[in-house]
């Protein structure tokens, strides 16, 4: 409660200066707050407001109308805009609206995100690229029906400069070609799982948008002529090459020789890539800042150790799943001495000496990932704690030598540690949990299948770590109603959370789940103690909740399930199978639920085909991904299977 | 016919005085000195050699038993020696391509006889035979037809120059060249090589003198004249063979548009390729089943030195025509052929499925017919391409130019999909009258939608889309909850009251 001698200072900032405060608040929940202040402040926030993202669609024309200054809209999250939508918001905005220009908010309009829209095809895209003449940057990922016609239809958007095509699985050389032609100042373009694409595409876009900065031909069967044609991109500095089954050597060859601009190669998962391919990249590329080599080297070889002596500004290495020797560290260690990530995830040959000989000079690491380095232990723990001060990230999954020792230490020491994995360290107990809590700047912590951890240890954590946004305690069997309690009341900020099989956790633990607002993921799966009541009090509590796993709770009846379908307004996924769900509650879940877009209903005991038939028609025309019982697919009448795919919804047979 | 022997007549004349060959070895290095003087060259000097050098490439060619007619145009040979010198219309010579012709249709008669005779006898197959039988007539027939033609051919005006005059004798040279060159072989060299038909070499003298060091070369030549190469005309584009060490032959135009050059000297049955004679001559006897007669004439005399052989267009203005400042030469006769039907002649050959590529080759046509239809690569300007990598190429080239997408993919892909089903979910979930039923029609003009705001708060409020939502369950097909509207409303009414949450996060 502001006093009013406050308040009246408050009102006396002028605009410009509540516009800057304004433009400080960087979360989402305080612009709220600040925008609930006063009219004066939510005129601010009308009038400042660049980003929106949409949960909504039916409050879409009034938002467009109040924020006239949108630069940055996404409608990711809205399952159900398709072309007629956009016919509409275009032509007029919201109910009594005076503004005649039709379609006002589109003119400044330079960033829009589509991801997933599965119901837009090619017109309402086209309309879409029409109204705004300052599209900068398009997002279309995972829009799996896009095709030629869409990409057509984007390359009316002549300004581009940045486009997710993303799984736009239907898209071929004709579409990029369109892309290519039309928009040539583009910078930025990502062609991930794009799988009908060819040389001759990616040939023809090289030639014609020559500004290309950033490039994702990952998972495409590309071969060595695309990586020729993209040698000649002068201001190349990403290439993303992931897992591109036709690339080798020879490919790699081409640009050592081009793309002198290159900063960051991504050559993961390559299989034809060996290391005298990244030997060809490293000597044509000095500057080189990130070089991601994960799964595609089974040795780091010396020639190749040789070569990367010559990276000194290398920032990024990752050599997952290769073998590497402890002379190998000392290398790394004494010639990049910027590096600030090592990704040795399965890595063979990592021991404790050399990850102290890694640490001793790379001092300014923040990321440091040695998932499944199962002999490190205490002691090359409390080197990297000792040497790294500023670590961020650690990931130490499966490292089962490490004990509360090291835990300590990082506690002592990596006090801006934010995220760190410990899944599967089964040498992580309750003391362990209290000196980890001293990161104080903890976000993210996996403790998932540590079985050794109880309420107690979750309770320094909730008491210490309020910044925790993400949590896994899957399979922390140990774990009960209490330990959730203390998580609570000090974790307010988290937002994904999952108790899968943690069985001792029962009603009264979802109550306490219930108060954490900003929950938007929850996973408990077989949770057998739960019951209806459990699931209403998270529905009741849980605004946010926007992805919703309870597989094999048995126990919950429809009267959590229709507490659901009323108070889960925010839900987008939600898993079923093998509960206990009546066919009047599916109905409701699915057809009251506006925001659902996946469901995976397999063996639901208690339904019938009727019924599910009945809640396939309810959300047909908003659910994107279904999951159904197999012998379903042919008891199913047709009409609803047509419907369902017409409105591009992919349906999965279990 | 005369004309063609006038100028082996001619041939024959000059080679002995040795005239001929100081004449062209002074012409020869005069053009090495001058180039200038090209046309002079050619004209004066050219002809002979060139008519010489056709004739005894056609009878590489072709395997030819002419025994039965060499006595009879023996005489005939004689004659027209004496005339050679004539350029003008020669009456005799007139008069023996018609008794040449008169005796065509006498053997043509012979073998209707004998075919009329034979209907008897045999037994198996008689329509096989018929067919067999029509076709030798009908072949027949032809070649009578277009020797005609190319005999009335020669009283044209235009071809009573001097040079075209030599090079019409060419033109019958190749047409008959199977049937009546070792007549005339035989006259020449006056019974040196008596009765070696076909493939005896009357080029010898000439050659032997002139031009020894080509010999390789005309090997190979005669090695893709032989399989008939379908050589492009452009294919000799980079050769660079200094005018002068090879020779010029023009074929005429009546030639060159025969559709036959090989006939059978028994049934006059004709060919387009020598094998295919030989391979028929066999039927007419055992002795044309020996191997001497089954192998390609021209092996023998492979030893022998010949001469680079390059042919000329008798269109006049034409790059390949021999007067052309920038004259380049066909490679062999198919290239002749070829380049003349493609460049000078009507495309008369029209694509069926298409019905606008035209062609003038029947062999192009076929070629196009394989391919037509399968243009799917279409560009933005309208040019379309069989393969897609020429669309990208071209694209790349010009700028603005973009891909097309095949019109028919509009209608089949989004608008059926929605119309059809988006129609059902319409009809389903929205029983708002304002509901745009059909993406479709947003389609045609987003501006014609119908009703005002209620519409989009129709389309855009939850809670009336739920409300049709559920009122729609009473359309679905099978309502398996009879009871269901009682609970539905009260549901609905809570659900109501659900306070709307601001929709942005």
């Amino acid at each position: 409660m502001l006093s009013f001698q406050s308040s009246k200072n408050l009102l006396s900032l002028t605009e410009d200066l509540l516009v800057r405060i304004y433009e400080l608040l960087a979360a989402e929940s305080d612009r709220k707050s600040f925008r609930l202040v006063c009219r004066e402040f939510r005129r601010i926030d009308t009038l400042t407001r660049r980003h929106l993202r949409v949960i909504r669609i039916e409050f879409l024309p009034i938002l467009l109308r109040k924020y006239p200054r949108l630069q940055s809209l996404d409608l990711s999250a809205c399952p159900r805009i398709d072309d007629g939508v956009v016919s509409l918001l275009l032509t007029r905005v919201g109910p009594g609206s005076n503004s005649p220009i039709l379609g006002h908010w589109a003119w400044g309009l330079k960033s829009l995100v589509l991801s997933r829209a599965t119901g837009l095809r090619f017109s309402g895209l086209e309309m879409l690229a029409r109204a705004c003449p300052c599209l900068e940057s398009v997002d279309v990922s995972y829009c799996c029906g896009f095709g030629d016609r869409e990409a057509a239809a984007l390359s009316s958007a002549v300004g581009l400069r940045e486009l997710n095509m993303d799984k736009c699985l239907q898209l071929t050389d004709v579409g990029l070609a369109k892309i290519a032609v039309g928009c040539s100042k583009l910078e930025k373009l990502s062609l991930k799982w794009c799988m009908e694409m060819t040389d001759l595409g990616i040939d023809l876009l090289c030639k014609k948008c020559v500004d290309l900065k950033y490039l994702d031909v990952s998972y495409l069967k590309v071969t060595n002529e695309s990586l020729h044609s993209i040698a000649s991109l002068l201001k190349l500095e990403v290439l993303g090459l992931m897992a591109c089954p036709l690339i080798d050597d020879v490919g790699l060859h081409f640009i050592e020789r081009g793309c002198p601009s290159l900063k960051v190669i991504d050559v993961s998962r390559c299989e034809g890539v060996s290391s005298s391919g990244l030997i060809f990249v490293v000597r044509g590329h000095r500057n080189l800042l990130e070089l991601k080599a994960g799964y595609c080297l089974s040795e780091l070889s010396t020639a190749l150790l040789h070569q990367m002596k010559n990276l000194n500004h290398l920032e990024v290495i990752r050599i997952d799943g290769a073998r590497i020797s402890e002379t190998s560290f000392q290398v790394i260690s004494a010639n990049c001495k910027s590096l600030v990530e090592i990704g040795l995830s399965k890595c063979l040959g990592v021991t404790n000496m050399g990850i102290m000989r890694l640490v001793s000079a790379c001092i300014n690491l923040r990321v440091l990932n040695l998932t499944c380095c199962h002999s490190i232990t205490d002691a090359a723990i409390s080197a990297i704690a000792y040497s790294c001060r500023s670590l961020v990230c650690l990931k130490v999954e499966s490292c089962n030598m490490i004990t509360e020792k090291g835990l300590c230490q990082l506690g002592s020491f990596c006090l801006l540690l934010e995220e760190i994995d410990l899944t599967d360290c089964c040498g992580v107990n309750d003391k362990g949990l209290e000196y980890l809590s001293r990161c104080s700047e903890l976000s993210c912590l996996k403790l998932g299948l540590c079985t050794n951890i109880s309420n107690k240890g979750l309770s320094y954590i909730g008491f210490n770590c309020l910044k925790i946004h993400e949590l896994d305690l899957y399979r922390c069997t140990g774990i009960g109603d209490d330990g959730l309690e203390a998580l609570s009341n000090g974790c307010k900020k988290l937002r994904k959370l999952n108790l899968s099989y943690c069985n001792e956790v029962s009603d009264r633990g979802l109550g306490y789940i219930g108060r954490l607002e900003e929950l938007s993921d929850l996973e408990m799966r077989a949770l057998h103690k739960i019951t209806g009541v459990g699931l209403e009090a998270v529905a009741v509590g849980c605004k946010r909740l926007a992805d919703l796993d309870m597989k094999h709770c048995e126990k919950v009846g429809d009267s959590g399930f229709w507490a659901l379908a009323y108070y889960s307004k925010n839900l987008r996924q939600i898993n079923l199978s093998y509960c206990g769900i009546s066919d009047m509650a599916l109905c409701m879940v699915m057809g009251n639920l506006s925001r659902l877009q996946e469901a995976k209903l397999v063996h639901l005991s208690n339904c019938t085909v009727e019924g599910v038939e009945l809640a396939l028609r309810a959300c047909c025309v908003r659910i994107k991904k279904v999951k159904l019982f197999a012998p379903l697919r042919f008891m199913l009448s047709s009409e609803i299977l047509e419907i369902l795919h017409a409105r591009g919804c992919i349906i999965r047979w279990d | 016919m005369d004309l063609k022997e006038r100028v082996c007549g001619e041939l024959q004349k000059e080679v002995p005085k040795g005239a001929s060959f100081t004449n062209f070895n002074t012409q020869h290095q005069q053009k090495w000195e001058d180039p200038s003087s090209t046309s002079d060259y050619s004209t004066r000097i050219e002809p002979p050699f060139q008519a010489f050098n056709q004739t005894s490439q056609t009878q590489s060619l072709l395997l030819c038993n002419n025994q039965i007619k060499v006595p009879m145009q023996d005489g005939s040979v004689n004659d027209l020696l004496q005339a050679s010198k004539i350029q003008d219309w020669d009456p005799s010579a007139m008069l023996n391509n018609l008794s040449f012709l008169g005796q065509k249709i006498h053997q043509l008669q012979d073998l209707v006889y004998l075919i009329i005779g034979r209907k008897g006898q045999v037994l198996g197959g008689p329509d096989e035979l018929l067919v067999q039988q029509q076709q030798l007539v009908t072949a027949d027939l032809t070649s009578i037809i277009v020797q005609l033609i190319s005999t009335a051919g020669s009283l044209l005006p235009s071809v009573k120059q001097t040079l075209s005059a030599a090079t019409t004798s060419l033109g019958q040279c190749g047409e008959f060249g199977g049937v009546v060159f070792p007549s005339s072989a035989q006259g020449l060299n006056d019974g040196v090589q008596p009765q070696n038909a076909g493939g005896s070499k009357v080029s010898e003298p000439p050659n032997s003198v002139d031009i020894t060091s080509n010999n390789g070369n005309e090997q190979s030549n005669h090695i893709i004249e032989e399989h008939e190469l379908k050589d492009e005309e452009d294919a000799e584009e980079g050769e660079n063979l200094l005018p002068g060490t090879y020779e010029i032959l023009q074929l005429e135009k009546e030639e060159i548009l025969a559709p036959h050059t090989h006939f059978c000297t028994i049934c006059g049955k004709g060919f387009k390729r020598d094998a295919n004679l030989r391979m028929h001559m066999r039927g007419h006897g055992e002795e044309y089943k020996t191997p001497g007669a089954l192998a390609k004439p021209t092996k023998e005399s492979s030893s022998e030195p010949t001469i680079i052989k390059r042919y000329s267009c008798p269109y006049a203005g034409c790059k390949r025509n021999k007067d052309h400042k920038k004259f380049q030469p066909l490679k062999t006769i198919l290239c002749v052929k070829n380049h003349y039907k493609r460049t000078h002649c009507d495309k008369s050959y029209i694509c069926s499925r298409c019905n606008t590529k035209k062609f003038s080759v029947i062999a192009d046509l076929k070629t196009h017919e394989k391919h037509c239809g399968k243009d799917k690569w279409l560009c933005s300007c309208g040019t379309t391409f069989s393969r897609k990598d020429k669309l990208f190429g071209h694209i790349t080239l010009f700028q603005g130019h973009t891909p097309a997408i095949p019109s028919d993919e509009i209608k089949a892909a989004p608008a059926g999909t929605s119309d059809g089903a988006t129609n059902k979910v319409g009809s389903v979930n929205f029983n708002l009258s304002s509901y745009v039923s059909s993406e479709s029609e947003v389609q045609s003009s987003s501006m014609d939608i119908k009703g005002g705001i209620d519409d989009a708060v129709g389309y855009f409020s939850p809670l009336s889309f739920d409300t049709c939502n559920f009122g729609g369950f009473h359309e679905f097909p099978r309502p398996p909850f009879d009871d269901s509207e009682s609970s539905f409303a009260f549901l609905l009414s809570r659900s109501c009251n659900y306070s709307q949450k601001s929709g942005e996060e």
